[in-house]
């Protein structure tokens, strides 16, 4: 039987904000856990800490301490792509078995391994710049699982990872703990995870609680969201493509001919890896196209940037990108400049209410927290007033409180000032009832689809 | 220059010492050879028409410079020194290009840290680096972007432009950081050897061959 890993009083802090207070918690060993809580609440934060990795990167800590019972750890992160010192699965593997101190004899079992175990065998001399997020979050397993470790630390994997992909990685995880290995993972998605999890843990209040088995139970019986869109018929269109086609490396998309509607709201689906993104980097011409793909009747590539961005606007993955000041008031001020008719300024205030941000106006964007940047740059975007807004994963890494924050000053939002929005999303949630079309690409192709 | 892969590092050591030598030494006809030497190698690797177009315009330019500095607008006018330290521009480039399309950037981090001892940190940190910058010129690209949608234009002097570059650049270093230490790097600490990459007896002689060739022709020849 192993140790137990157990957390005593341990209190870390940001400067002045205290994310976590004088928790004391037991983990019993070769259990899947899952940790739950809103954004910013220091779920992360926590399992950096048991990763080693702060207080050397960040914060402090104040008092007491962690104590893995001699296991050797390693952790998944969030971002896909800058987990990687090298440029290949096989090199990164190489490279961590190398720190680990393994011979060559080693390697080659723990290769043949984990490149099984995760999958990943045909992608092992692929760089890893090109593939999907739901690929590089296998690769990433397929490290820990070579460097066999004791602790699996993830830290919400599954951000930009489709629903097959992740139901694939948590069925691996639970293959893991039968194995004997210990799982902490953050999310704030519980579906999959029925069956598979042993505790749920739950972040209120720089504290830590283990949830009943009945709340549990409770928690993870998610019922699939159904989804049942109408056809559209006859509608003006906002954007239409003729003998379209993009390509990034290898063929992404080829679409002969599609109306997208105006003044709708469409949500765009498919697998990892698929093209969604490429499609939104042709409409905002940061990828070259073939063929035809216009907007109100004008070629897209013929467009002036400066001019058409007064039209069509996207909003982001990462919300810092979209950034320009420095205080939340200033990025407001920023944006009221041309701020669309619909957010008079009993109605911004509101929206700031609604979305916890009115307490926040002096605080520098950059250190707010992941949800509340989210938050701040999709209410920042609808100021701008675009009539088209391709909106990318707004949704992922938000807790379920905001996402009902954010959809619905985005439905008030639309349904006043009739935007058209284009919309990619994995999680239904909160979304199902507002769209109004559902996109699907799958074989290179998009269609309109009714489920 | 030899048409088998030679030891990456003992390749950088001669790349060096080749420009360094021919820095002192004034010889025309060692520095054309060893351009004609190092372009042919880069043919025989195919080099890309575009890659040595670009590589030949701008070294072509730089070359220009110099010789019109050393000879147009010069007190002495020496013809055949002014050729000599324009040629020496091609000089550089070309076995500086010789090294980069023989050896990969994981190639090179390997070899410095077996063959020549240098710290871990060094070339597993420079690695790190190289990779971050295709997803810093994404990010510059999509940065300006997103600031035409909120009605800023960043033009390319623009200091919110390099402030937000560097902010992405800061994140992401962070982000390798702490990566590379959860996949067990450890600064200082001993690390195995799982790719060796062999330092043999004939990487040795071809690089002393190279070496006295290289005196010969700079010490002998015009």
């Amino acid at each position: 039987m192993q140790a137990e890993l157990t957390i005593d009083h341990l209190t870390f802090s940001y400067g002045d904000r205290e994310v976590i207070r004088d928790l004391s918690l037991t983990l019993p060993a070769g259990t899947f856990s899952l940790l739950i809580g809103p954004t910013g609440c220091g779920k992360s934060t926590l399992l950096k800490i048991m990763a080693g990795l702060y207080p050397k990167y960040g914060g402090q800590l104040t008092s007491g301490q962690i104590d893995l019972g001699g296991r050797s750890q390693a952790m998944m992160f969030q971002e896909g792509g800058e987990q990687f010192t090298m440029a290949t699965p096989r090199e990164e593997i190489i490279f961590a078995m190398e720190n680990l101190g393994k011979d060559k004899e080693e390697f080659a079992h723990q290769l043949q391994k984990a490149s099984e175990f995760a999958e990943i065998n045909s992608l092992l001399d692929q760089k890893i710049v090109t593939m999907s997020g739901g690929e590089k979050q296998r690769v990433a397993l397929a490290v820990l699982v070579a460097m066999d470790v004791d602790l699996f630390l993830l830290d919400e994997p599954f951000a930009s990872v489709d629903p097959a992909a992740r139901r694939f990685l948590i069925s691996r995880l639970a293959k893991l703990k039968e194995q004997g290995k210990t799982i902490i993972i953050t999310d704030h998605l519980f579906d999959d995870y029925q069956g598979k999890v042993d505790g749920v843990y739950r972040f209120k209040g720089e504290q830590v609680d283990l949830l009943t088995k009945d709340e549990q139970a409770l928690l993870l019986d998610t019922e699939p969201i159904d989804l049942h869109f109408p056809l559209p018929e006859n509608e003006p269109a906002a954007f239409v493509m003729k003998n379209f086609a993009i390509k990034q490396g290898r063929p992404l998309i080829e679409q002969k001919e599609l109306s997208i509607p105006k003044g709708k709201v469409t949500l765009i689906t498919g697998p990892n890896g698929s093209g969604k993104s490429s499609l939104f980097k042709a409409m905002t011409k940061l990828l070259d196209y073939q063929g035809s793909l216009t907007w109100e009747s004008k070629e897209v590539a013929k467009l002036k940037e400066r001019a058409y961005f007064q039209h069509v606007a996207q909003i982001f993955q990462n919300a810092s990108d979209q950034f320009m000041a420095i205080t939340v008031k200033e990025e407001l001020a920023l944006s009221k400049k041309h701020a669309s008719p619909y957010f008079t300024p009993e109605v911004l205030d509101q929206a700031l209410a609604d979305l916890d941000l009115a307490d926040h106006m002096d605080q520098v964007v950059y250190s707010l927290s992941g949800g509340q940047k989210k938050k701040l740059q999709i209410l920042l975007m609808l100021l701008s007033g675009q009539e088209v807004l391709l909106i990318d994963e707004p949704l992922s890494g938000l807790d379920q409180k905001s996402i009902e924050q954010v959809v619905s000053l985005l439905k008030k939002c639309q349904e006043k000032s009739g935007q058209t929005i284009l919309l990619i999303s994995h999680q239904f949630y909160g979304i199902n009832t507002w769209c109004d079309y559902h996109l699907r690409l799958a074989g290179r192709e998009l269609a309109f689809v009714q489920d | 220059m030899t048409k088998s892969k030679m030891n990456p590092s003992l390749k950088f050591l001669l790349t060096l010492l080749i420009s360094l030598e021919l820095s002192f030494k004034v010889s025309l006809v060692s520095n054309i050879i060893v351009i004609v030497l190092a372009l042919g190698y880069l043919l025989y690797r195919r080099i890309k028409p575009k890659a040595l177009g670009g590589m030949l315009l701008a070294t072509g330019l730089a070359a220009i410079t110099v010789f019109s500095s050393g000879y147009i607008f010069s007190d002495h006018r020496d013809l055949w020194y002014a050729l000599d330290i324009s040629s020496r521009v091609f000089v550089y480039t070309f076995t500086t290009a010789c090294l980069t399309i023989s050896t990969t950037a994981e190639e090179m981090a390997r070899s410095l840290e077996q063959n020549l001892h240098l710290p871990s940190k060094f070339a597993y940190g420079t690695l790190a680096a190289l990779n971050i910058i295709p997803r810093m010129q994404a990010a510059v690209k999509q940065i300006r972007v997103a600031g035409m949608m909120r009605g800023v234009y960043l033009s390319f002097w623009s200091p919110v432009l390099y402030f937000k570059a560097i902010l992405v650049a800061l994140n992401s270093a962070d982000n390798l950081a702490q990566g590379m230490e959860s996949h067990g790097y450890k600064e200082g600490a001993p690390r195995s050897v799982i790719v060796e990459v062999p330092l043999t007896n004939k990487d040795w002689l071809l690089f002393i061959f190279a070496i006295l060739l290289l005196n010969l022709g700079a010490f002998l020849l015009p």
